[in-house]
């Protein structure tokens, strides 16, 4: 620590060579004495101040020139830019101010919980889509679906759900509405609900259900549930051909279900599927209709019990 | 205020200050950039940039201004750059007695190196080492010149130092 304040006292010519050597006689100082002579004879630029100053000059003159024939091109390029930056602000704004569209999206296997504008409660289904109009909402309640969800619907104005196989329209009410490829149900838990199918409007009491499969209308009986059994991560289904329940498998397990030569996926499954664990809710769909099933990663088979 | 002090708005004011100063900021921005060129461009820009602002620049202020510029002009262009050190010709050997070739030889292979240990210097440590020897400059006129505190240019000397043993002393063993 002395050692280096000395060394910086000695290249600040407070200490002498032969001082600091006497100082610290064990100490080799040849090569910094020698990069210390040495580099004060580093070679510095060589200038001629007059030419310099007369370079400087021209410099500053083209410079001014220069700056006087830019400012137009300058200005103009400005005002583009603020141009620019105006329209991008009006364009973010109308997004921001006036594109209102609300939409939420769930994956396979994900179920989620919204709460609209007026306090009605959506419970979104595996792999469905729900958006609305947040500005128009207290006009009209209005939604698109794709997918499952089920509604607890606070009182107040008509609200309606639009699928692309049917609407549904109810005032206050719990219902669920399922849209899937060709098939399409809806079941009321509390209140009224309006089903539109194809021009046709059936009103339903709770405990009714509408059921479109392939286009035909279905009868289905009555239940006495409270809420749709998916609610508390459980599929159940009442006379629903094995397609449906394969899809809805798929969907609950992110998993690809093929099906063997000989099974008949049009038949009809009563029962219900755990959201909870693959294996129980395979064989909870598999056993009742005497089928059996091979799991590859994410690929399952099904077959006819005993065919293999 | 305008009476005492020369107006640098004045061309023959601005002219005695530019060739006043010329020299040492020309060789302050050169320790900085190890570049002639691009030392003698970034000195021309600052001294334009005084004239440009000439009203408003003090006079007894003007050089520090003029280093400032300098320094700051320099930060701002691409930081490293190949730094280019030469010796003056004709430089004389440290021991005049001892002529030998070997000697000789020895001699300039160490310039070499020192070149290139001083060129390997951050920015900093250089252009305080090179204003220390070359232009003779104490610690407490270094530091007034960049507008630190001694203190500062008292570590920066000091860090330069050991790098220049440290590699001086790995490399002749």
């Amino acid at each position: 620590m002395n050692k280096d304040n000395d060394i910086l006292k000695w290249f600040n010519g407070e200490i002498s060579t032969e001082e600091i050597k006497t100082m610290y006689p064990n100490e080799d100082f040849s090569a910094l004495e020698k990069a210390g002579f040495y580099s004060k004879q580093i070679e510095t630029p060589h200038i001629d101040a007059k030419k310099a100053l007369a370079d400087f000059k021209t410099r500053s003159l083209n410079k001014t020139k220069k700056e006087t024939s830019k400012v137009v091109p300058l200005n103009y390029k400005m005002l583009l830019r603020v141009a620019a930056i105006v329209v991008l602000m009006l364009t973010c704004s109308y997004f921001i101010f006036f594109n209102t569209e609300a939409s939420y999206k769930t994956g396979v296997a994900e179920t989620t919980t919204l709460n609209l504008p007026d306090d009605s409660e959506v419970v979104l289904n595996a792999k469905s889509q729900l958006t609305y109009n947040k500005k128009e909402w207290d006009n009209q309640r209005l939604l698109t679906l794709d997918g499952e969800a089920y509604f607890k619907v606070t009182k107040g104005k008509k609200f309606t759900v639009n699928t692309d196989a049917g609407s549904v329209e109810v005032l206050g009410t719990q219902f669920n509405v399922k849209e899937r490829r060709n098939f399409f149900e809806v079941k009321c838990y509390e209140g009224s609900v309006a089903v539109t199918y194809n021009n046709e409007t059936t009103v339903l009491a709770p405990g009714k259900t509408v059921r479109v499969v392939s286009g035909k209308m279905i009868k289905i009986d009555d239940f006495t549930s409270q809420n749709p059994s998916w609610i508390n991560e459980e599929s159940s289904f009442n006379n629903v051909p094995l397609w449906q329940v394969i899809e809805d498998l798929q969907l609950q397990y992110n998993i690809k279900i093929k099906v063997a030569n000989g099974v008949d996926t049009s038949q009809l499954f009563s029962g219900s599927f755990t959201h909870k664990d693959k294996n129980i809710a395979l064989k909870a769909v598999t056993i009742p209709l005497k089928l059996s099933y091979k799991i590859n990663g994410n690929d399952v088979e099904f077959y006819n019990y005993g065919a293999n | 205020m305008a009476n005492k002090h020369p107006n640098l708005c004045e061309e023959e004011h601005f002219n005695a200050f530019y060739l006043e100063h010329i020299k040492a900021v020309n060789n302050f921005a050169f320790y900085k950039s190890g570049d002639k060129s691009v030392a003698l461009d970034l000195v021309q820009d600052a001294f334009s940039k005084i004239w440009e602002n000439c009203s408003s620049v003090d006079y007894t202020k003007a050089k520090t201004y003029l280093f400032t510029t300098v320094n700051n002009l320099f930060l701002n262009i691409v930081r490293h750059q190949k730094v280019v050190l030469t010796y003056a010709k004709a430089s004389p050997y440290l021991d005049k007695t001892n002529q030998t070739p070997e000697y000789l030889l020895e001699e300039e292979e160490f310039k070499n190196k020192l070149q290139a240990v001083i060129a390997d210097l951050s920015e900093e440590q250089r252009e305080v080492f090179l204003l220390n020897r070359i232009e003779d400059k104490k610690y407490r006129e270094i530091a007034e010149l960049l507008g630190v505190s001694q203190k500062t240019v008292e570590k920066r000397m000091s860090a330069a130092l050991k790098i220049l043993r440290e590699k001086l002393n790995n490399k002749t063993i």
